[in-house]
C-alpha cells in the first residue's frame, strides 16, 4: 500500500511540471533560445549554472559583462585567450583557482550565440521570477511542493465546510419551524410505527432461535469464517510484502536505474562479492552528485534531496570543501530477513546469475522501493526447487553424480544438490 | 576386540559414589517434576496441577499480548565514506603478533573478531594457545580504563603529560633514579623508545621482572657457557625426553612451540615411519605434560634435585652425593639413563625448577648427552623471558632507601604477583612519583599516583622478537576504542620526542631490522615476520662444578622437606594471571583436573583421606607465613605428601569476571639464592565448611563404555592394527535405516589421540568462532557448560604388575596409592553420525542429516524437548537454559553492547530453550564452497579449516572431504590405528579416532 502523501506528492509534481511546460511555451519566442537551451544543457551544465556559481561562475549577465566577440573566443579556447595575455581572461582564470575550462572548438559562432541568447533569456526570467516571488506572485507556484498544495487544499476545504454548515443551519431552522407546527400528528404516527416494528423483529428472532438447524449452520459459518480469517492472518505474521517505509532521502530507483540506466553493481557492489548487497556510502553518491545537482528542476538551487547527501558528508557545494562533522544517512531497512536465516547475495547473483529483479521486483520503475517478495521460507524453497544450477561452474565438476547428470543433459536444481537442507541457511 | 582397561574420569566414577550414580542415572541432569505434577498427590506439591494450569493459561495470554506489538523499524546505516579495503560481509586479515607469535587477525567491518596462527610463519606456533585464541575478548573488556588517571580521577593526556614531565624533571634534578619496571620486553621498538627515554633522563634504568621467573636458567647458562640466555629447545630432534618437573607442553617457556616439535615425533605420520620418541616425566602434581608422558614418576618437590643427581651419576658413572632414595624413581632413572645414553645426541633433559643449581646440573647432564647444538640451541636463543629476580630486589631496596624519584610499571603488577607484596608496597610509598601503563586499575596501578592506560596490541603499532633473529610486526586492526595511548608513544612524548609511533616503528625497522634482508616495510606488513637466524646452533660444553652444585642442591632441598611439600605451578589456562578477566579462559576446564573458575589445593586421595577430607572439602594451606583456605581436588597422580596450588588466581582488581576467582598463591613462593622458587614446606590442615568446585570431569559421562583404544609402541610396531578394535572387521552389521548417500562432499574428521595433549585451545577457538556463551561458575556446577567441544580426560591406574582389568581393579582400588596413573585425552564433539540417534527422536525435525554427511541443527525449528541430548550416546548436545547474550544475570561475562562486538556475525547467537552443538563450522564450509564457485574452480583440500583445527599446534585434528581420496583426512583415515567410537551400535560416526600409543619401558 503506497501512502497518501506519496500520491499527493506525485499529483503535486504533475501539476508543477504542467505549469512549467505552460510557462516555457509562453516564454518561447525565438528559435535560437531553444537551440541554446539544448546546447547549454548538453555542454555547459556540468560546470555552470545560469544563476549560481558552481565549478565555474554563474553565467547570468555574461553578455553585459563581456563583449560577444570576447565570449566567442573564450568559449572556443579559453587557454589561447589567456595565453594571448587578455587581461579580463587572465583575471577570470586567476579568480577561479586556475581551473581550465574545456575548449569547445566544435561549436559554431551561431551555436555559441544561441547559448548566449538562452542564458540571457534565463537570466532575465530568473530576475523576474525573483521579483515575483518577493511580491508573492504566481511565479512561486513553480516551486510549490506537496506541502503547500496540501495546506491550500485544506484551507479551501475548511472554508467550503463552513459555508455548507451555515447553509445547512439555515435549512434546519426553517424545517424546525415547520415541524413545530405539525408536532402532534407526527407523535401519533411514530407510536404506531414503533409498535409494529417491535412486533415484526421479535417474531423473526423467535422463529430463528427455534430453528436449531439454522442456528447450528450460522454458528458453523461464523466459526469457519473466523477460522479462515485467523489462519490467513497467522500465516502472514511477519510477512511484510509491499513494505514501503519513508526513507530519509526520497531516492528514486526509477531515475537512477530506470531512466539513467546505472548498473546495479555501481552502487550495490557488495551484492556481487559479499553476503551484504550493501547500501552505497555517501562518497559513491558524490561520484555523480558532485556535479549533478538537479538544479534545473529547482530553480537553480541544489535539489533538497541531493543537499541531504551534502549535509551527510558535511560538504559545502559553494566552497567545494568537506567539513569534519559528517553524519551517516540512516536508511530504513526494507528487506528484513530474520537473524537465523543466512542469506548470501554473491551466491545468488554471481554464482547462480539470478537477476536482481527476480527477488526485488521491477526496481527500475520504483519511485520509492518497497518489498516485492514475501521473503518467506516457502518462497525461498519454491525457487530452489525449480532453479537449475549453473552447470558451467567448474566447482560442480567435483560433485561427480551431479556432473554425470548434467552431462546427460538432465535437469539439476539447487534442491537436488542439497539446497533444501536446513543447515544451508540456518546456522 | 574390547580393551580390558578400566578408564575413569574421576574418583567418583571409579568408586561409583552415590552422587555420581544418581547423576548418571537421570534422563536429564536436573529431573523435571513431571510425575509430581501429574499424579494425585500433585495438588499438594509445591507446584500443584491447578497452579500449573493457571500459570500456563496466563503465560499463553501474556505471550499472545506481547507478540502483538508492531514490527520494529530496522535502520541500515552505511558508511559515510567507505574505506576502500572494507567490503561489508567479507573479513579482512591483518598480520600481527601476540606475545611474539605471528598471528593473523580477522576483522569484520573494522572490528577484530579472532586470532589465528599465521600459516606462513616459520616461528613459534602452527596453532594458537588458549590465551591467544581468547585474547580478542580483552579488547572489548568493559573493565578497562577509558581515560588516563591522576590520583584516581580522569584527566586528559596533556594534563597527565605535564605532571609526568614535571615529576621526571624533578627526579632528574635531584639525581634520583627513574625506574621503568616491566615484564620481559623483547620488542625492538619498545626498547628503542626506552633508549630514547633513557637518553633524555640519564638516571633512568629499565628493570625486567617476570611474575613466573626463569632467571635460574639464565644465571645457570651465564655460569656454564658465559651466555645469559634461555636457549631454544628443539624437541623435534629429541628421541628421548626426560623432564623433571617441567611442564614444557603447557606453561614452561614456549608451550606451543614445544608441542608442535614434540608431537612431530609422535603423531600418525611419525608412527607410520615407525618412529616415536620416549618421554619420561618426574613431577609432583599431575601436569598436562605429565599426563602425556610415556612414563611418569611421582616425586616430591624436594626430590627434584636428587633425581637429577642420580640421573647424572647414572649417565656419567660418577657418584655424587644426594641421589634419590625413592625406589620407583630409582628404577625409572636407571632405565631412563640407559635410554638417554643410547640416544646420545638425540636426548634431552629439562628441569622446571628456577633454582640455579638444579639448572646447572641439568646443563651438565645435557652437556654429557651432547644435547647442545641441534637440540638445545644457545645461538638462536629465546627472548621470551629475560626477567631478573635479582634486579627487581635491587630496585626494591633502592626504592626503600628513598633513592628512586619516579617509577613506571609496564605490564608489571608486583603488588599482586611478587613474593613479598609488603616489600613492594613499602618501596612504592617511598617513591616520589609512580605511574602504571596498565589498561585497568589493577592491584598495583590502583595504588599509584597516575595511570597512563596503554592501548591493546590490537590498537597499536609495534613489534616483537621472541627469538634471536626472529622479528614479528604488530599492526593495529582498530582505532583505539577508549582514550588510550600505547606505552611506547607515552615514553617518547615524555622524552620530548614527538615522533608519531607509526613513523618511529617504521624507521626503526627500516634502519635496524630490514637492512640487508631485501624486504620492504610494506612486504613485512603483509608477511608479518622476518627471520634472520641461522639454522642450527653450534655445540657447547657446560663448565659446571658438579660437586659443589650437588651439595648446594642437597642443602636447598632439605629446607623444603616436611609433612607436606607445596608445589606452585602455572596452570595451562590461566598462566601468570595477566588475563584473569577473560571469561573464555576462566571457563576453560583445566586440562587435567577439569576445574573451571577456581584454583584449588590438589592432594593425593590417600593424603586427603588421612586428613579426613572428602569431596567438596576445604583445607588451610600454610607456608612461608602465608595461609589461605582452598577447596580440595582429590588428584590421582599427585605425589604422596605433596600439595599443588596454581598461581594466577585470586586477583582482586582485574575486572568483573576475574575478581576474587580463587586465591592468590604467589606469596607461597620463596626467594632462594636470589631467585623466586615455587617449592616450599607447607602445613595442610582440614578447614571447616565445604566448597563445590565447578568441575566438569564427570559431566556428560558416557557410562564407562569402551571408547578409548590404547596400545604400546612395541605392540604397534608388531601390528599397526594393535588394539584399534575395529568392530566392523569382526562383525557383520545390519542396518535399520537407509544408507545416506553423499554424492558431493562428505565432511569428516580424524583425531589423533597420540597428538592431542589436552591443552584445550581448540575449545576456546571453537567458542570464539561459534559465539558459544560463557555461563559462569554456578551454571557449570549445574552441568550446564555450553562448550561444543570438550576434552575428556580418562585415568587408568598403573601397578607394578601392569594394568588391571575392570573387576580386579575396582575390588582392589583401595590398595593403591593413586600415584601411578596414566591419562588419555580424548576430544569429544558431535560425531555427525550417519545414523544419528538424535535425528530419529526429534519430534519437529529440527536436527536432520545433510547430503554432505553433516548433522544439521536448525535452531529456529527446535523447541527444546532435549530428547536429542538424551539420546546422544556421546553427550555432545548442549541446551540453552538462558538467553546468555541478553540476560543481566550473565552481565559479568559477555552480555553487554560493547563486549558483543566480539561476536562472529556469520553465526547466530542461540536463544533460550534450544539445543546447540558442533556444526562442523558450517559457516566456514559454506564460505569455502562459495569462494570456489566464485573463482570458478573445484574446492581444494585445505580450503576449509575448522576453528579447532586451526588452533591445534599438534595437528591432532584433521578435517576434510573423504570423497576426495587425495585429501589429508582421507589419507589419515586409511591409517591402521583408526577406530570409530561406539562403532558397535552402528551409529556410523564421521569422526575417526586414532589409537593412543604409549612408548612404555616394559613392552
Amino acid at each position: 500500500m503506497r501512502n497518501i502523501s506519496s500520491v499527493l506528492g506525485r499529483l503535486a509534481k504533475t501539476v508543477s511540471v504542467g505549469m512549467m511546460l505552460l510557462f516555457a511555451v509562453t516564454m518561447a519566442h525565438a528559435q535560437d533560445v531553444k537551440e541554446g537551451e539544448t546546447l547549454f544543457k548538453s555542454k555547459c551544465t556540468t560546470c555552470h549554472s545560469v544563476s549560481r556559481n558552481m565549478v565555474g561562475p554563474a553565467l547570468a549577465g555574461m553578455s553585459e559583462r563581456h563583449s560577444e566577440e570576447w565570449l566567442l573566443s573564450w568559449i572556443k579556447n579559453s587557454q589561447a585567450l589567456i595565453a594571448s595575455g587578455d587581461e579580463t581572461a587572465v583575471q577570470l582564470f586567476e579568480d577561479w583557482n586556475r581551473l581550465v575550462m574545456t575548449s569547445f572548438t566544435d561549436l559554431s559562432d551561431d551555436q555559441i550565440k544561441s547559448i548566449i541568447a538562452y542564458v540571457d533569456a534565463e537570466g532575465a526570467k530568473a530576475a523576474e521570477g525573483g521579483g515575483d516571488a518577493a511580491s508573492g506572485g504566481a511565479g512561486s507556484t513553480q516551486s510549490s511542493d506537496a506541502n503547500t498544495l496540501m495546506i491550500f487544499g485544506l484551507i479551501a476545504i475548511v472554508v467550503l465546510v463552513i459555508i455548507v454548515i451555515v447553509v445547512l443551519n439555515r435549512v434546519i431552522r426553517t424545517l424546525e419551524k415547520v415541524i413545530a407546527s405539525n408536532q402532534a400528528a407526527i407523535e401519533a404516527a411514530q407510536a404506531e410505527n414503533e409498535a409494529y416494528e417491535e412486533d415484526r423483529f421479535g417474531k423473526f428472532a423467535r422463529a430463528f432461535i427455534r430453528n436449531k438447524k439454522l442456528v447450528g449452520f450460522s454458528v458453523l459459518m461464523l466459526v469457519a469464517f473466523l477460522g479462515v480469517l485467523g489462519w490467513n492472518t497467522m500465516w502472514n505474521v511477519g510477512v511484510h510484502e509491499g513494505y514501503q517505509p519513508v526513507q530519509p532521502i526520497k531516492f528514486s530507483h526509477q531515475i537512477h536505474a530506470g531512466v539513467n540506466q546505472i548498473e546495479c553493481q555501481y552502487c550495490h557492489g557488495g551484492a556481487f562479492k559479499s553476503k551484504n548487497a550493501s547500501i552505497p556510502s555517501a562518497n559513491v553518491c558524490m561520484n555523480c552528485h558532485n556535479t549533478v545537482t538537479a538544479a534545473d528542476h529547482y530553480d537553480g538551487e541544489t535539489s533538497p534531496e541531493i543537499a541531504k547527501i551534502y549535509r551527510a558528508l558535511d560538504y559545502d557545494p559553494a566552497t567545494r570543501e568537506y567539513g569534519d562533522n559528517p553524519k551517516p544517512i540512516e536508511w530504513v531497512r526494507i528487506h528484513n530477513l530474520p537473524d537465523f536465516a543466512y542469506f548470501n547475495h554473491s551466491q545468488h547473483v554471481s554464482v547462480a546469475g539470478v537477476e536482481c529483479q527476480t527477488c526485488h521486483g521491477p526496481i527500475e520503475t520504483m519511485e520509492e522501493v518497497y518489498q516485492y517478495s514475501p521473503l518467506t521460507m516457502k518462497w525461498c524453497v519454491d525457487c530452489h526447487k525449480t532453479t537449475e544450477v549453473n552447470a558451467d561452474n567448474a566447482y560442480y565438476d567435483q560433485l561427480i553424480e551431479a556432473h554425470e547428470k548434467l552431462k546427460k543433459g538432465e535437469k539439476m536444481t539447487a534442491a537436488m544438490i542439497g539446497g533444501l537442507e536446513c543447515g544451508k541457511c540456518h546456522y | 576386540m574390547d580393551s580390558n582397561k578400566k578408564y575413569w574420569k574421576g574418583l567418583e566414577e571409579l568408586q561409583q559414589t552415590p552422587a555420581f550414580v544418581e547423576n548418571k542415572k537421570g534422563e536429564f541432569a536436573e529431573p523435571i517434576p513431571v510425575e509430581d505434577v501429574l499424579n494425585e498427590a500433585g495438588l499438594s506439591t509445591r507446584t500443584p496441577r491447578r497452579d500449573f494450569l493457571k500459570a500456563l493459561g496466563f503465560g499463553l495470554g501474556a505471550v499472545t499480548l506481547a507478540a502483538c506489538n508492531r514490527t520494529p523499524v530496522h535502520k541500515a546505516v552505511p558508511y559515510v565514506i567507505k574505506p576502500e579495503e572494507v567490503t561489508p560481509g567479507i573479513p579482512n586479515f591483518y598480520a600481527s603478533s601476540f606475545n611474539g607469535q605471528s598471528v593473523l587477525v580477522r576483522t569484520r567491518e573494522g572490528r577484530p573478531i579472532s586470532l589465528t596462527a599465521n600459516p606462513n610463519s616459520i616461528g613459534l606456533n602452527q596453532g594458537t594457545d588458549a590465551i591467544t585464541s581468547a585474547v580478542v575478548l580483552d579488547l572489548y573488556d568493559m573493565s578497562k580504563l577509558q581515560n588516563p588517571q591522576l590520583d584516581g580521577k580522569d584527566v586528559d593526556w596533556s594534563t597527565l603529560d605535564k605532571t609526568v614531565i614535571d615529576a621526571l624533571n624533578k627526579a632528574a634534578a635531584a639525581g634520583k633514579q627513574i625506574a621503568i619496571v616491566s615484564n620481559t620486553v623483547n620488542s625492538p621498538t619498545a626498547l628503542a623508545a626506552i633508549a630514547t627515554f633513557t637518553a633524555k633522563y640519564p638516571t633512568a634504568v629499565h628493570i625486567q621482572v617476570d611474575a613466573v621467573s626463569y632467571s635460574g636458567i639464565i644465571e645457570a647458562n651465564r655460569a656454564s657457557f658465559g651466555k645469559a640466555v634461555i636457549p631454544s629447545y628443539h624437541f623435534a630432534n629429541a628421541n628421548v625426553v626426560v623432564s623433571v618437573a617441567a611442564d614444557f607442553l603447557g606453561s614452561w617457556l614456549a608451550g606451543e612451540e614445544h608441542t608442535q616439535d614434540y608431537i612431530r615425533n609422535r603423531d600418525y605420520k611419525s608412527l607410520k615411519n615407525g618412529k616415536m620418541s620416549r618421554h619420561i616425566q618426574f613431577e609432583s602434581g599431575l601436569s598436562m605434560t605429565g599426563s602425556n608422558a610415556d612414563v611418569r614418576i611421582a616425586i616430591k618437590p624436594s626430590e627434584e634435585g636428587a633425581v637429577l643427581v642420580s640421573l647424572y651419576n647414572a649417565i656419567t658413572g660418577q657418584s655424587l652425593a644426594g641421589g634419590v632414595s625413592n625406589k620407583k624413581a630409582q628404577t625409572a632413572i636407571t632405565l631412563a639413563a640407559k635410554e638417554l645414553t643410547n640416544n646420545r645426541g638425540n636426548a634431552l633433559v629439562v628441569a622446571g625448577s628456577n633454582d640455579v643449581n638444579i639448572q646447572l646440573l641439568a646443563n651438565a647432564i645435557n652437556s654429557a648427552l651432547g644435547a647442545y647444538g641441534a637440540i638445545i640451541d644457545l645461538d638462536n636463543y629465546s627472548k621470551q623471558f629475560q626477567g631478573s629476580d635479582a634486579a627487581f630486589q635491587q630496585f626494591l631496596s633502592t626504592a626503600a632507601a628513598g633513592q628512586v624519584g619516579a617509577a613506571f610499571f609496564l605490564n608489571s603488577n608486583p603488588v599482586y604477583d611478587y613474593v613479598k607484596a609488603n616489600d613492594v608496597t613499602n618501596a612504592l610509598s617511598k617513591i616520589d612519583f609512580t605511574l602504571s601503563f596498565a589498561d585497568r586499575a589493577d592491584e598495583t596501578a590502583s595504588t599509584l599516583k597516575a595511570i597512563a592506560p596503554a592501548s591493546s596490541f590490537l590498537e597499536s603499532w609495534g613489534d616483537a622478537s621472541a627469538k634471536e633473529g626472529y622479528f614479528t610486526i604488530v599492526q593495529p586492526t582498530i582505532n583505539p576504542v577508549f582514550n588510550t595511548r600505547q606505552a611506547e608513544q607515552s615514553l617518547l612524548v615524555w622524552a620530548g620526542d614527538n615522533t608519531n609511533i607509526y613513523d618511529f616503528v617504521r624507521k626503526n625497522w627500516e634502519e635496524n631490522i630490514l637492512a640487508g634482508t631485501g624486504k620492504s616495510w610494506n612486504e613485512v606488513l603483509q608477511l608479518g615476520f622476518i627471520y634472520k637466524g641461522s639454522s642450527v646452533g653450534s655445540s657447547y660444553t657446560a663448565n659446571v662444578d658438579v660437586n659443589a652444585v650437588a651439595n648446594a642442591i642437597g642443602t636447598t632441598s632439605k629446607t623444603i622437606v616436611g609433612d607436606f611439600e607445596l608445589k606452585l605451578y602455572e596452570s595451562t589456562v590461566m598462566r601468570d594471571g595477566r588475563y584473569a578477566n577473560n571469561a573464555f579462559l576462566q571457563e576453560l576446564p583445566d586440562p587435567v583436573s577439569k576445574v573451571t573458575w577456581d584454583n584449588y589445593a590438589a592432594l593425593n586421595p590417600r593424603d586427603a583421606e588421612k586428613i579426613g577430607l572428602g569431596e567438596n572439602g576445604k583445607v588451610t594451606v600454610e607456608a612461608n607465613g602465608y595461609s589461605v583456605e582452598l577447596p580440595v581436588v582429590l588428584q590421582p597422580g599427585q605425589a604422596l605428601g605433596t600439595v599443588s596450588v596454581a598461581v594466577g588466581y585470586g586477583r582482586t582488581k582485574v575486572g568483573k569476571a576475574g575478581n576474587n576467582v580463587g586465591q592468590n598463591a604467589y606469596p607461597f613462593a620463596r626467594l632462594v639464592n636470589g631467585s623466586v622458587q615455587f617449592e616450599a614446606k607447607a602445613n595442610v590442615a582440614k578447614a571447616s565448611g565445604t566448597y563445590e568446585l565447578a568441575q566438569t570431569q564427570t559431566h556428560h559421562t558416557i557410562e564407562g563404555r569402551n571408547i578409548i583404544r590404547e596400545t604400546t609402541f612395541a605392540k604397534y610396531l608388531k601390528d599397526p592394527n594393535s588394539e584399534s578394535g575395529r568392530f566392523a572387521d569382526s562383525h557383520k552389521t545390519y542396518d535399520l535405516w537407509n544408507k545416506f548417500e553423499s554424492p558431493g562432499h562428505k565432511w569428516v574428521m580424524a583425531i589423533d589421540l597420540n597428538a592431542c595433549t589436552g591443552c584445550g585451545s581448540c575449545i576456546v577457538a571453537c567458542s570464539v568462532e561459534n559465539n558459544v556463551p560463557v555461563v559462569g561458575r554456578d551454571e557449570v556446577r549445574r552441568r550446564r557448560e555450553m562448550h561444543w567441544l570438550r576434552i575428556d580426560r580418562y585415568y587408568t591406574l598403573e601397578t607394578e604388575g601392569g594394568r588391571l582389568t575392570e573387576e580386579k581393579e575396582i575390588a582392589k582400588a583401595s590398595d593403591y596409592d593413586y600415584e601411578d596413573v596414566t591419562v588419555v585425552h580424548q576430544p569429544m564433539l558431535c560425531q555427525h553420525c550417519d545414523h544419528a540417534p538424535c535425528e530419529t527422536v526429534c519430534p519437529v525435525l529440527a536436527t536432520v542429516h545433510s547430503s554432505e554427511g553433516l548433522n544439521h541443527m536448525a535452531y529456529n525449528r527446535c523447541f527444546g524437548t532435549r530428547y536429542c541430548a538424551n539420546n546422544c550416546p556421546f553427550k555432545v548436545r548442549r541446551f540453552n537454559w538462558f538467553n546468555y547474550w541478553n540476560d543481566s544475570r550473565f552481565d559479568n561475562y559477555l552480555n553487554n553492547e560493547f563486549t558483543q562486538l566480539v561476536l562472529n556475525p556469520d553465526v547466530t547467537t542461540r536463544s533460550r530453550g534450544v539445543m546447540e552443538k558442533c556444526s562442523m563450522c558450517i559457516q566456514r564450509i559454506q564460505g569455502g564452497k562459495l569462494q570456489a564457485k566464485m573463482e570458478n574452480r573445484k574446492l581444494r583440500d585445505g580450503d576449509v579449516k575448522m576453528a579447532c583445527q586451526e588452533a591445534c599446534s599438534a595437528n591432532a585434528i584433521i578435517f576434510g572431504d573423504v570423497n576426495d581420496p587425495e585429501s589429508e583426512v582421507s589419507k589419515a583415515l586409511r591409517n591402521e590405528r583408526v577406530y570409530y567410537v561406539l562403532e558397535e551400535i552402528n551409529v556410523q560416526p564421521n569422526i575417526g579416532y586414532m589409537t593412543k600409543v604409549r612408548n612404555t619401558f616394559e613392552a
